[in-house]
């Protein structure tokens, strides 16, 4: 009876795992087609939810076939999350840091850069008297609360040092990974001494006018640097070219409607980002909304050196499909 | 070992064993999409993890650091909930009114995730492992009170009557009668106890961490960041080996030498 027990537990956990499996393959045959799309929280993903409120996609598959798609739209927490759903086949398309893009596609994950999505400006404050630069912290037991080890705002925390003639892993024992209002609050009641942060916290905690900025980190990251980026599978790219290109025409005009309806998008946005319509259209118009990526190959070229992946690609089209543009 | 013991022993084995035979089943065939080695990789890679994972770790920093830091943690926040569930569930065998308080405290409490508390920690304790060690004690504390408390409410009138015949009073009576009768609520707290406290640091570890104190949960995080899944499941492989350690190295033998020896449990 015990064995029978064992062996039936065993039997339905494979059939489990492989409806797993199957359900994963159906994903795209209907005669409707469909799209996963993983987008997620913040000013800097923008471009992504004027397309998904208005519908951009759709109409851009629309115009081109004369056929619907349909397009779900799912929030998740982070990069790595979204690298997990793209292998996995469950998602089409993610949106996410340029950093965990990069690891993405040097991990052969299956996907490839689609589109630059936006710049933000990054900086790096403290609240001690006697901290004035990257120099201060190193060797110190000042702690810098970022969002998380090995996301974009760690790899730009390494690449300031660098560019300040340190080791970029000289200050990684100070890190504390908490989420962006966390570590603002814990800068502001002093529980830390530093917080690497981008828009718009970045805003808010220099209208505080509280704490000293340590420029280097904003030197070294400009809100002209790629920032968020947007992956497609390459299945995508391969197997239909129509919906890829609908998805790029779509976030392209998005970018284009925020050009001409700033204030517009600002009211769209500013609920789900908890702002006021005016802050957040100050917020949006200090950030950088193109297609075209920039230094996306330099940042990949210092993530390798400073060891944060294993090899370095060949060149900048081993990062993007060949109809993205920028460096 | 008794002929029972030993069928049930083998019986464990051969479903381990078919366990792994699905898994290794799953990552062949590839079930999990089109880059299904990446996600869901084959037992080979993850043993090869598993031994990188000590000799190698992340970053220069092998994985025994990181567990000694989070067992320590653990140790900690064990030690203090343990100490704290018998001294406060004591305390309300003493005063009706501290009881009826505590057990509201505790239904409370109880039904609060640790991870959830987190800002309102961090504000009360700043940025340091306490706040770790403050998740655990906060694992352990409310259901080991809660057993604790059902054990010396089940303690038979006639017990406490005898004890007080011969002159116990107070922690002398609490150490003496309540304590005594109550072992096997109190292992049962325990075993319910280091569970969640386990899953807490963990938790904890993941979301709050600090690289100067890295933990389990961090690695896990790294990891993950890092795309190096078959690190991943090789550490939540360290982590099954560690509780099945405390589980069957620790609390059973405990077991098998109070309760079961009493004949208060089977």
């Amino acid at each position: 009876m015990n064995k029978m027990s064992a062996g039936l537990l065993g039997l339905s956990l494979l059939m489990c795992i492989g409806g797993c499996g199957i359900r994963n393959q159906n994903t795209v045959s209907n005669e409707q087609k469909s799209l996963n799309i993983a987008y997620q929280y913040g000013l800097a993903y923008t471009p992504a939810i004027v397309a998904k409120e208005k519908g951009l996609i759709e109409e851009a598959y629309k115009e081109a076939t004369g056929k619907e798609v349909s397009v779900t739209w799912i929030q998740m927490n982070s990069g790595a999350d979204i690298n997990t759903g793209i292998a996995s086949g469950d998602l089409n398309v993610g949106f996410m840091g340029a950093a965990p893009a990069i690891t993405g596609v040097v991990k052969d994950v299956g996907y490839k850069v689609f589109t630059n999505l936006s710049g933000q400006e990054h900086s790096l404050m403290t609240n001690e008297d006697d901290v004035r630069s990257l120099k201060d912290l190193v060797g110190s037991s000042h702690q810098i609360a970022l969002v998380n080890i090995g996301s974009i705002q760690h790899i730009i925390l390494a690449k300031a040092l660098s560019e300040s003639g340190l080791d970029p892993h000289a200050l990684d024992s100070n890190i504390v990974a908490m989420k962006h209002p966390d570590g603002m609050a814990a800068l502001e009641t002093g529980n830390i001494a530093c917080h690497l942060t981008s828009s718009p916290y970045t805003y808010m905690e220099r209208s505080s006018g509280s704490f000293y900025e340590l420029d280097e980190v904003s030197k070294a990251w400009s809100a002209d640097d790629s920032f968020i980026v947007g992956v497609a599978a390459t299945s995508l790219y391969e197997e239909d070219p129509e919906l890829y290109k609908a998805l790029c025409d779509g976030i392209r005009t998005a970018m284009e409607y925020m050009d001409t309806h700033m204030g517009e998008v600002a009211e769209m946005t500013c609920e789900l980002d908890g702002n006021t319509k005016e802050d957040e259209l100050k917020y949006l118009e200090s950030g950088s909304y193109t297609a075209e990526t920039n230094s996306l190959f330099e940042l990949a070229r210092f993530m390798s050196d400073a060891g944060f992946i294993d090899t370095m690609p060949d060149s900048y089209e081993d990062l993007v499909f060949d109809n993205v543009l920028g460096d | 070992m008794r002929k029972k013991e030993k069928k049930g022993f083998w019986i464990q084995i051969v479903f381990i064993a078919l366990m792994l035979v699905v898994w290794e089943t799953a990552a062949r065939l590839r079930l999990f999409g089109p880059r299904s080695e990446i996600i869901f990789p084959p037992l080979e890679a993850i043993g090869r993890a598993f031994v990188l994972n000590f000799a190698k770790g992340y970053g220069g920093v092998s994985l025994w650091r990181y567990i000694g830091n989070s067992m320590k943690l653990l140790g900690e926040g064990l030690l203090i909930g343990i100490i704290l569930a018998l001294i406060l569930s004591g305390a309300c065998m003493v005063s009706v009114s501290f009881r009826r308080i505590y057990s509201l405290v505790i239904a409370v409490m109880d039904l609060l995730p640790g991870v959830a508390m987190l800002p309102v920690v961090i504000i009360i304790f700043g940025i340091s492992p306490g706040v770790i060690v403050f998740l655990v004690v906060h694992s352990v504390l409310w259901p080991m009170s809660r057993n604790v408390l059902d054990g010396f409410l089940a303690v038979p009138r006639i017990y406490v009557e005898a004890g007080k015949n011969i002159g116990l009073r107070g922690i002398s009576l609490l150490l003496g009668v309540y304590l005594p009768a109550s072992v096997t609520y109190v292992i049962s707290g325990l075993k319910v106890g280091w569970a969640r406290a386990w899953r807490g640091l963990i938790s904890a570890e993941m979301i709050f961490g600090i690289a100067s104190c890295p933990g389990i949960g961090l690695y896990i995080n790294q990891m993950r960041v890092n795309l190096n899944n078959a690190e991943m499941y090789a550490t939540l492989l360290v982590i099954i080996i560690i509780g099945l350690i405390v589980q069957y190295g620790i609390l059973v033998p405990i077991e098998n030498r109070t309760v079961k020896k009493w004949g208060m449990s089977r």
